[in-house]
């Protein structure tokens, strides 16, 4: 219920981020305050090397950051066991990356149903609920391919399906049109809209400004610090 | 939560089909070495089980045996055989022993029957043979002690000479002729018979020589058929095999003592063949699980370098697993139920090589080979632990990758 409620179900309070290359220390996140509301459309910009992707992955409790402070959904994910956080990116968290970041050996029913099998869901289950989805983006009529027989614009809706199946409130998408032509882009950045309609708080990193304009907001990033806080 | 067991299988035996020569090439070591453990096993146990059935139709385990020393130099005098009043020394001083029975033998003796003849062995004997043999007549009866006191004129027939000599005629109560004496057949002697398991040049009955075997009281030998001959081997049987030992050392040393310090003979068991054999079989077996477990070791150190080489591969998937919400337990027991499968495979594999190779060899060799049941579970734990043991490292190396890390890899 609460996700279609509007509320701030993301909040960070100075987060900074240093990675350490030897001695050098690289200072990837130099104190993010970012809040975003449960079903927005928050389009990330900046340029290479900024943050984005740091700041993507901490959003997705893949990282943590070194200072400051992160809550989603309510709780300070810096307090959470590590298992809670696998909890929270597989229920609560889909990620779409530019890569697609596919398992090549296996077919695109079992690349959906992945997410579906660490919840503990029973194998008819959730064979179930990846044709759905999958039928849902357009790809019913090659369950059994590897992903290397696809298309760059399939794979990346394979991707997406992948990452909604297990019902988040969250999709958090790494420039998932970076590798795409304008064709598939496009069509990638509807379902996008379409997910965001239905409800689901949708974060995209992306670097095409035409695309950032689909969103309800567009943050700028710039050497880890937020450089507009708008709305757009 | 963590996915279930079944489910990590299930991944793992995908994963080890969708590398199939990977697969094989890695469990090689595994094979060879359970291979190597088997086909031992087998061969020690079949040994062994021949030599047991083989003592238990030559008298058990409790069996010691006196006979002429051949390693004496009998140019410093002495001879190997003894006088009655000697045994009756003997005897007297081991009352633990079950049976004695010392025998004086003529090896080519001609035995008559009306117009037939037969040459064979005719020993002198006490009724005690038939306790150290663990062998009856098959018919009538065999030496008592009245015909031992009385020097008797009578003869016990084994089969063979049964057969020969009377030609399909019934030997009970006929007189025949031998070394000049006429002696009444008051028994026949069961067929004895034992062959080899595994054929080849000992094929046939190794037995068949007692059953071309005559037996009359040893008085009646020693007075009339050979007359004043010595007895030149002695049988004697202990309550157990354990005593046989201490029995076989204490008539050691009683012979020497009737002997004057001469070892003209040689005290041997049953017991002591036994552990003669045990000992060899140990020496052989320890350097064969030896092998097995060496060819094991590098087989486990293989398949650990190539289960680390393979999650180096795979950093990525091992990533977007964490990222679509695998617990990092979730990853160990991926990679570990991975390794275990491989090298369960590989001992799966070892045993089937280890039955063909025993196939071949017991057919080729004809020796003797046992492959008993528990053998496979043995080779499939050691194979198991071999996969846990050695699986251990990769998986915790993979558990604890850095999603981030791993995402960023190309
Ligand atoms: N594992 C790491 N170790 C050291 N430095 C890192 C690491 N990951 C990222 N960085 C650095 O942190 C900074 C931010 O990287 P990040 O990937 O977040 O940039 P980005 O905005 O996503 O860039 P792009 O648009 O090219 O994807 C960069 O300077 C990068 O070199
Ligand atoms: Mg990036």
């Amino acid at each position: 219920m609460e996700k279609y409620s509007i509320m701030e179900i993301i909040k960070t309070n100075a987060l900074i981020k240093d990675y350490s290359l030897g001695k050098v220390k690289v200072r990837a996140l130099s104190g993010i305050e970012l809040s975003i509301d449960s079903g927005e459309f928050v389009a990330i910009m900046g340029p290479s090397g900024s943050g984005k992707s740091t700041l993507m992955h901490i959003i997705g409790c893949l990282d943590s950051p070194t200072e400051g402070e992160y809550y989603l959904d309510g709780d300070l994910v810096s307090e959470l066991p590590k298992k809670a956080l696998a909890d929270i990116r597989n229920r609560k968290i889909g990620f779409v990356f530019q890569s697609f970041n596919l398992l090549p050996h296996l077919n695109i029913l079992k690349n959906v149903e992945l997410p579906l099998m660490y919840s503990g869901i029973s194998t008819r289950q959730r064979r179930d609920k990846a044709r759905y989805i999958l039928d849902s983006v357009g790809l019913s009529d090659r369950l059994k391919h590897k992903p290397n027989e696809l298309s760059g614009g399939q794979r990346q809706r394979v991707a997406i399906a992948r990452a909604i199946v297990n019902d988040p409130f969250i999709l958090l998408a790494d420039e998932p049109t970076g590798n795409l032509d304008t064709q598939a882009g496009g069509d990638i950045l509807e379902i996008f809209a379409q997910l965001h309609k239905a409800g689901h708080t949708v974060i995209m990193v992306t670097h095409d400004p035409k695309v950032a304009e689909r969103a309800d907001r567009i943050i700028q990033i710039q050497d880890g610090l937020i450089a507009n806080g708008h709305l757009a | 939560m963590a996915i279930s067991l079944s489910e990590s299988l299930y991944i793992g035996i995908s994963d080890i089909l969708t590398r199939k020569l990977r697969s094989l090439i890695t469990i090689l070591g595994i094979v060879l070495g359970v291979m190597c453990i088997m086909v031992v096993l087998a061969i020690i146990s079949g040994m062994n089980a021949s030599t047991m059935e083989w003592m238990n139709e030559r008298g058990g385990v409790n069996k010691i045996q006196i006979w002429r020393n051949w390693d004496y130099d009998f140019r410093q005098g002495g001879s190997a055989t003894l006088s009655l009043s000697e045994l009756n020394q003997l005897r007297q001083q081991i009352p633990e022993a079950v049976a004695i029975n010392p025998s004086v033998a003529i090896n080519d003796a001609k035995l008559q029957y009306r117009g037939f003849s037969y040459r064979g062995a005719v020993l002198g004997v006490f009724p005690d043979m038939q306790i150290v043999e663990n062998w009856y007549p098959q018919q009538g009866r065999f030496v008592s002690e009245i015909d031992l006191r009385e020097n008797s004129n009578v003869i016990v027939l084994g089969s063979s000479v049964a057969r020969d000599l009377f030609k399909g005629q019934n030997p009970m109560g006929r007189r025949i002729m031998v070394q000049g004496q006429i002696l009444e057949v008051i028994g026949i002697m069961d067929s004895k018979n034992w062959e080899n398991p595994g054929g080849g040049p000992w094929s046939g009955n190794m037995l068949e020589y007692m059953n071309q075997q005559c037996f009359v009281p040893l008085s009646t030998m020693m007075h009339k058929l050979k007359a004043g001959s010595e007895i030149s081997s002695l049988q004697v049987t202990a309550k157990n095999p354990e005593d046989a030992l201490n029995l076989q050392n204490k008539i050691n040393m009683l012979l020497l003592r009737i002997k004057n310090g001469r070892a003209v003979f040689r005290v041997s068991s049953a017991q002591e063949m036994m552990q003669q054999m045990k000992q060899n079989s140990l020496i052989f077996t320890t350097i064969f699980i030896m092998i097995g477990a060496i060819s094991l070791f590098v087989g486990g150190i293989v398949i650990m370098n190539i289960m680390l080489a393979s999650i180096k591969e795979r950093t990525r998937e091992i990533g977007v697993r964490l990222a679509i919400g695998a617990h990092r337990m979730d990853i160990f027991v991926q990679f570990m139920v991975q390794t275990v499968l491989i090298t369960a495979l590989g001992g799966i594999l070892g045993i089937i090589l280890g039955y063909l190779i025993l196939d071949l060899v017991s057919g080729y060799l004809q020796m003797p080979m046992l492959a008993e049941p528990r053998m496979i579970l043995v080779a499939l734990l050691v194979s198991v632990g071999v996969g846990l043991i050695f699986g251990i490292t990769p998986a915790i190396k993979a558990s604890n990758l850095d999603p981030v890390v791993a995402l960023r890899e190309e």
